[in-house]
């Protein structure tokens, strides 16, 4: 049983609002436990602005598919949660980096507890309904990178990002060190979103334009 | 002060026990990651030249910054120093355990009690607990509480990681009876 099998769907507009404030409702109506925002910043010298902000924004849900079979149709929840998640989050992450336009780089990831299966994480993130979402509100065209997981509480996951709208911009692909503390419970969902205001620090591996032709050819005669 | 980095933690939980909490409760954390001010000197006897270069402009810093991570009045607080593996504990006790340092939190918050610590030695990446007290009455049952904070890549052998936490409420589903009842 969930939420929607005993009570009459309500409609929210969360089109206009932010959902940093007074999310308690809509976070209940979708097994919402917490949602946790780190914001990494590297100071430059002498007051001005960050350098480069890396956030992430971690909600932790309950699995709306316990107990179901592998047969069983994840549609129905995966657009009923799936938009919500994508707001919460990027409300934050935009809070934490000062807005879409700072965001140069992002990434997503789901870990499911152990009573659940790989695939309810997935559905909670490669969905148009996450991932349509994520991308529109951080002012991107890329596809989002991803990273996905069966895990117990207490581990870390490491969160690939690259570029919002030149995937293959080099010196963007970085990933971050997401702690999941006490999170998921076996019957919990973390589901993560994560950006960059930048590339890695000191980028300086080329590029595609850059790059010379390589082959297996050069391991014919390799000077080492 | 070379600061290589600062962390900002902001947790919200609406959901304890399987039961709703409303309005969310609120914990945030700030952290800067510095190099040791005694680092390379060998045993450093007097450690107040250190203190004084650093531990009221970190106070300073990182004081304001936690209590607008909030966003609430701060009911509970506490503060963490965790030091590289070449320095000794005594380093992150000499910047948080003095009135430099707290006093600024203090001042921001509108606290009048001692800040609860967590001193320990840890590698990069090691898990810390901080423990947090009501901000003018440590024995309020209600707000004892600790936070758990994971840096990555901090702090490295000769950094020590320092941190504030603010809380602006006890625990969610707090249900203890006061001290002042039990006989």
């Amino acid at each position: 049983m969930t939420a929607t099998d005993t009570l009459a769907p309500r409609s929210f507009e969360l089109f206009e609002r932010s959902t940093l404030r007074e999310f308690e409702e809509i976070g209940a109506l979708i097994g919402l436990r917490s949602i946790i925002t780190s914001t990494e910043e590297l100071p430059s010298a002498g007051g001005e602005p960050a350098l480069i902000l890396r956030a992430s924004a971690v909600a932790v849900i309950a699995n709306p598919w316990i107990g179901t079979s592998t047969e069983f149709d994840l549609q129905p929840e995966t657009v009923r949660i799936a938009p919500v998640l994508a707001k919460l989050l990027t409300d934050r992450l935009l809070d934490a980096v000062g807005g879409a336009q700072r965001v140069e780089a992002f990434g997503k990831a789901a870990v499911v507890g152990l009573d659940g299966e790989l695939e309810h994480a997935g559905a909670l993130i490669h969905t148009p309904y996450f991932g349509n979402l994520v991308r529109e509100a951080l002012g991107g065209t890329s596809i989002l990178c991803f990273a996905d997981g069966r895990a117990a509480p207490g581990g870390n996951i490491r969160v690939p990002l690259w570029h919002k709208t030149a995937a293959s911009t080099r010196s963007h692909y970085q990933s971050l060190d997401v702690s999941l503390r006490d999170a998921p419970h076996t019957d919990e969902i973390a589901v993560i979103a994560a950006v960059s205001t930048g590339p890695r620090p000191h980028a300086r591996i080329g590029d595609r334009a850059t790059d010379l032709p390589v082959t297996s050819e050069i391991l014919k005669g390799i000077a080492l | 002060m070379n600061i290589r980095k600062i962390i900002t933690i902001v947790e919200e939980v609406v959901a304890e026990g399987g039961r709703p909490v409303e309005p969310a409760a609120r914990i945030a954390v700030v952290a800067a990651v510095i190099d040791n001010p005694w680092h390379g000197h060998g045993f450093v006897d007097d450690l107040s030249d250190g203190i004084e270069r650093t531990a009221s402009e970190l106070g300073a810093l990182l004081a304001p910054r936690v209590v607008e991570a909030l966003g609430s009045p701060v009911e509970a607080y506490g503060k963490a120093a965790i030091v590289g593996t070449d320095g000794e504990i005594e380093h992150g006790s000499a910047l948080i355990h003095t009135l430099k340092f707290g006093d600024h939190f203090r001042t921001a918050a509108r606290a009048t009690t001692l800040l609860p610590a967590v001193e320990k030695r840890a590698v990069a990446g090691a898990v810390f607990d901080v423990p947090l007290k009501h901000i003018t009455d440590a024995t309020i049952r209600s707000h004892h509480q600790s936070v758990e904070v994971r840096i990555p890549d901090a702090p490295h052998p000769h950094e020590i990681v320092v941190g504030l936490v603010a809380a602006a409420q006890g625990r969610p589903q707090q249900r203890l009876a006061p001290l002042s009842t039990e006989q």
